[in-house]
């Protein structure tokens, strides 16, 4: 029986650590399978919410920047200190190599003004759009919004948001004189169709934003060639400053080019503060996780300590034996964070149409914010999940194995 | 005078057919709807013309209909007008001189002057139903619109009166979707004119009374315009003295003249 | 006590280790839940105010119809006896009158269209934050015919403290209106756009200048308690019933900052999405541990299915000792999270950086606030009675499931 004994200790000895911690867990399949669940289905949960969390602040800024502003904006320099009209610009020709570069996207001028839009029922204020039609979709989503009609195309055509259309009481089709002043001071006026109404994301352009060809505001603002900003949309939202050197040496010195977070810094703020909430609700999920892997592996390495009594009764060296739980915890770490990415990129994937949201926003469209949740998941976002799992799995197996490796072998084996 | 004819172009550069086109009798082969047109735009044309009018604003708000007195001297030649305000005592001296593309406003009790903005010219014209930019816009009703004749209305207030359609060319800026005119045969001179949106809905009444001698031609001098969308609300000018032709000071048209007391 | 309820007890007690881990992973959660919520009920409190205090009130009392078409015609009759109407309605802390007019400000040749509010300088402090805004100068303190004007319209008009500036509009009597105005003080808001086109004068002069004798456009006002909006808005209808309020409107603020309203709505589903995966952690966690202690239990269960208990009676014992163990750890988790949120509540956290200048700029108070509602620990209640008979389900029927044979073998 010892000669037995020693010799099982012998080859428990010689087998290599990861083989005997293999063969721990194949031993006890159920309770394996219930540490990789935990694991699984917690790094799931939060690469999931993570995504969710990403997905609704990518859209609050991807809704925002993509209707109108885009990613960067180039202006006459000092164009803030004056009215629309006064700082004026032209289109640089090199600019057409960015677009083939890595940078950009597109790009697209557009002239902005004031003015007065007329019904014969009423007239209103607007800030007055000229776009190019073609080019005008390669950078902002303002082609998406119209409801009723259709997208600019033939000249003296007008698109106008629907709150705008309400007060002139216009639809497609009708007459709207847009009157302005024009560069020289003049006032001068056109009338021009309504090509289509918008259903647009903001109040302002819903209710304050005349649209119309570039060609037909260049001309009614009497400044043919000019422009007054451009529009570039990045390839890449995160090499802005890249773009934005770029896009200045094209342009020379007379121009200044802007990222959206400086023409937008309330949005850049509110994308913050929604960021830094997110993190609140990550670390309650990274908490409620690693809480959930610690009671299981503790209870299964607890629930051991009469056999690891056993084995240490029969000579396995204490240090030994420490570091077959936490291979065998380790083992199940690695195939259940595997499980769990793999969980939680399926579940975002099914996802990818979005969780509408409708059904909880009536009437939420009018305001543009987004009506879907997509979730979209971000390569980095895996790694802290995966760091709190690996540290929370080593530290809920190796205590217990510790204290269970001190216990004296009398004492473990009358234990239950 | 310019004043007033600024006025009634706009009201023109206004509006669908009348229920009682079908009452029409066939328009007779001469004039041409063009040039009745031309005749009756020189009704109120003149190269300087000097204007003593009251205009009488009735709304809903207003207990009373208010009465304002003013003078106007318009150089159309020059592209130039003036208006001083007579009544009411509150706001007597105050004026408005129209270099265009800006329009100054001089206002004796604080003695300071405004230059209207832009954005401020759609705002009613001394509370009329008239709007700062008909003070100075450079209407052309002839350029903006094709004339067409309607008929022959055998009884517009008991005469004969001649009916002609002005539809507004594709892009002139004119919000209406056509206007209707009654035009006096005799005298060529506008009665009514009916401004319609493009669905045919009639939006304002404009009529034209009491026709009076004054430079060679024949006058109306009285004037009413109701928008039919607001209900309650009228503007009436009564004229008090107009002159045609007249040789203007060039001292009439300056910031000096505009902020002057009296 | 039945005797069940008693096995069950006994159980918990005499595994302790056991019990400790899952009443530990329960007060968990229960604690996560209860400052998670408050967290956001905070945030959201917090932006509704930060919001409704820039202007706009938590109740706005206007003509009927104003916000529809924001003409002179809409007005409320601003009375004595109105004030005290509502200065007296409960649930009312605070009732500011103002004139919404749009007038053409001008000095020499610059010249500006602006939103001109006439305040009560006296009231307006008791809703918005327009006094604070004033970075120079005072707040229309004393004396006919001063203005605030914001700073970017300060600079556009070319004036500064003591400078005139001359207002020009139309006013309900459709004359001309004219006024010279004093500058007393100049304001940042929150808004550039709107700091350009934003200018106030005391009430009485813009009832002078608009010709609008004892009427406003709108009577804005805050609430004491925000979860009572709806009673307070009521409240306020009945109040002004008698004083004409037929041709009344009491809109709350949702109606009046749509744009928030949806944005609180958004943020709500999205944490609501949050913490239902929270729950599916935990609950999933709680499941484990329970799982594990049946697991763990086999023999003993084998030997009271042996000795005659019914698998019924197993089923029972686990949901029961899970349910002990839930409620043990609400009551712990409650008691921990509710007084540690309430001194949350009262201690909010400052945040720094450069999100506090940019707040600051915007208005945004920049601190992260607790807010516990009644509402709170009754979510934390029911999620958590619904996480312990969810995630004992389980393991109760796979204890059930066990026969006594293989129980007893499976040592």
């Amino acid at each position: 029986m010892a000669a037995a004994l020693a010799e099982l200790a012998a080859s428990l000895a010689r087998a290599s650590t990861w083989r005997l911690a293999l063969r721990g867990l194949g031993r006890q399949p159920r309770r394996s399978g219930i540490v990789l669940a935990a694991i699984a289905i917690g790094l799931g949960s939060l690469v999931l919410a993570m995504a969710l969390q990403y997905g609704l602040v990518a859209q609050m800024a991807e809704t925002a920047i993509r209707a109108e502003i885009g990613d960067l904006q180039a202006h006459a320099a000092g164009w803030r200190d004056t009215a629309p009209l006064e700082s004026r610009l032209r289109e640089a020709p090199s600019l057409a190599a960015l677009t083939g570069a890595r940078t950009l996207s597109g790009y697209a001028p557009r002239l902005r003004g004031e003015g007065l839009a007329q019904s014969p029922r009423a007239s209103v204020g607007v800030r007055v759009l000229g776009v190019d039609p073609s080019r005008e979709p390669s950078v902002s989503t303002l082609a998406t919004f119209v409801a009723e009609g259709e997208w600019l195309g033939a000249p003296r055509r007008i698109l106008i948001g629907a709150g705008l259309a309400r007060r002139l009481r216009a639809g497609v089709g009708d007459k709207v004189v847009i009157a302005v002043q024009d560069a020289a001071g003049d006032l001068t006026g056109e009338a021009l169709r309504v090509a289509g109404v918008l259903n647009a994301p903001s109040r302002e352009l819903d209710e304050s934003v005349a649209i119309l060809r570039l060609d037909d505001a260049q001309r009614l603002f009497g400044v043919s060639g000019e422009i007054s900003e451009l529009a570039f949309a990045a390839r890449d939202r995160t090499g802005l400053e890249a773009a934005r050197r770029e896009i200045s040496a094209a342009l020379g010195a007379g121009a200044r080019v802007e990222t959206w977070r400086e023409l937008e810094p309330l949005l850049d703020m509110m994308i913050a503060l929604f960021d830094q909430m997110g993190w609140v609700i990550y670390a309650a999920i990274f908490i409620a996780m690693a809480f959930g892997i610690a009671n299981v592996l503790l209870m299964s390495v607890l629930e051991r300590t009469r056999e690891i009594g056993v084995l240490l009764a029969i000579g396995m060296p204490p240090a030994r034996m420490v570091a077959i739980v936490v291979a065998e915890s380790a083992v199940l770490v690695a195939l259940g964070v595997a499980l769990g990415l793999a969980l939680g990129f399926a579940a975002v994937f099914a996802l990818r149409d979005g969780v509408d949201l409708s059904a909880w926003s009536e009437g939420m469209r009018a305001f543009g914010a987004p009506t879907k949740l997509v979730p979209v998941a971000r390569r980095g976002d895996v790694w802290a999940p995966l760091g709190v799992a690996a540290v929370t799995a080593l530290i809920a197996s190796t205590w217990p194995a510790l204290r269970a490796v001190r216990t004296r072998p009398a004492e473990a084996l009358r234990r239950v | 005078m310019r004043t007033l004819a600024a006025l009634g172009l706009v009201a023109l550069t206004a509006a669908a057919a009348a229920a009682e086109d079908a009452k029409l009798e066939p328009p007779p082969a001469q004039p041409s709807a063009r040039e009745v047109a031309e005749r009756v735009e020189a009704t109120f044309r003149g190269d300087a013309s000097f204007l003593d009018a009251t205009m009488i604003v009735k709304s809903p708000r207003l207990p009373e209909p208010r009465r304002v007195r003013f003078q106007s001297w318009d150089d159309r030649r020059g592209e130039r007008s003036f208006i001083r305000i007579l009544e009411p005592p509150k706001d007597h001296g105050a004026g408005f001189l129209k270099l265009p593309p800006n329009l100054w406003s001089w206002v004796p009790r604080v003695e300071r002057t405004i230059r209207i903005p832009p954005s401020m010219m759609m705002q009613s014209w001394m509370g009329s139903d008239f709007t700062n930019d008909d003070l100075v816009r450079e209407s052309s009703v002839l350029d903006d619109y094709e004339h067409r004749w309607l008929g022959v209305d055998p009884a517009y207030q008991g005469a004969r009166a001649w009916v002609i359609e002005y539809v507004p060319r594709e892009n002139a800026p004119v919000v209406w979707g056509r206007i209707v005119a009654w035009i006096d045969p005799v005298r060529l001179a506008p009665l009514r004119q009916e401004f319609y949106d493009e669905a045919g809905v009639k939006l304002r009444v404009m009529t034209l009374a009491d026709f009076r001698a004054a430079g060679g031609r024949s006058y109306p001098h009285r004037w009413s315009m109701v928008p039919l969308d607001q209900p309650g609300h009228e503007t009436q000018i009564e004229v008090n003295e107009i002159r045609f032709d007249e040789k203007f000071d060039d001292e009439i048209f300056t910031q000096r003249n505009l902020t002057r007391r009296e | 006590m039945p005797l069940i309820v008693r096995l069950a007890w006994r159980n918990i007690g005499r595994n302790k280790r056991r019990s400790v881990l899952t009443l530990a992973a329960a007060v968990f959660a229960v604690v996560l839940v209860v400052h998670m919520i408050a967290l956001t009920t905070g945030m959201h409190e917090r932006m509704i105010d930060d919001n409704v205090r820039m202007h706009a009130g938590h109740l706005q009392l206007t003509g009927a119809g104003y916000l529809e078409d924001r003409t002179l015609e809409r007005f409320v009759s601003w009375t004595p006896r109105l004030a005290a109407a509502l200065d007296a309605t409960p649930g009312v802390a605070a009732a500011a009158p103002r004139l919404n007019g749009f007038a053409l400000l001008s000095n020499g040749p610059a010249s500006q269209g602006v939103a001109l509010l006439g305040i009560d300088p006296a009231r307006e402090g008791g809703v918005s934050t327009w006094p604070a805004r004033v970075v120079r100068g005072s707040f229309l303190a004393g004396g006919a015919r001063q203005i605030l004007l914001g700073e970017r319209l300060a600079a556009a008009l070319r004036v500064d403290i003591g400078d005139q500036v001359l207002a020009y509009t139309v006013a309900y009597t459709l004359e001309n209106a004219y006024e010279l105005f004093t500058v007393s003080g100049v304001l940042r808001a929150p808004d550039p756009r709107l700091e350009r086109s934003l200018a106030l004068i005391a009430l009485p002069d813009a009832q002078a200048l608009f010709a609008y004798e004892g009427r406003v456009s709108e009577v804005a006002m805050i609430v004491q308690d925000v979860a009572r909006l709806d009673a307070t808005r009521v409240a306020v209808a009945a109040a002004v019933a008698p004083l004409g309020g037929d041709a009344l409107d009491v809109n709350p603020w949702p109606v009046v900052l749509p744009e928030l309203a949806q944005m609180l709505v958004i943020d709500n589903v999205q944490n609501y999405s949050m913490l239902g995966i929270l729950v599916v952690v935990v609950a999933f966690g709680i499941l484990n541990t329970i799982l594990m202690s049946v697991l763990e239990r086999q023999r003993e269960l084998g030997v009271m299915l042996a000795l005659g208990l019914a698998p019924r009676g197993i089923f029972q014992l686990v949901y029961v000792e899970s349910l002990l163990l839930s409620g043990i750890g609400l009551a712990l988790g409650l008691a921990l999270a509710l007084p540690a949120a309430a001194i949350m509540e009262r201690n909010p956290i400052p945040i720094g950086g450069e999100i506090r200048e940019m707040s600051e700029m915007f208005g945004v108070t920049p601190v992260i606030t607790w807010q516990l509602s009644a509402w709170n620990p009754a979510i934390a209640t029911l999620l958590m009675t619904t996480i312990a008979l969810g995630a004992a389900l389980y393991p109760a029927i796979k204890a059930a499931s066990a026969r006594p044979v293989d129980a007893l073998r499976s040592l």
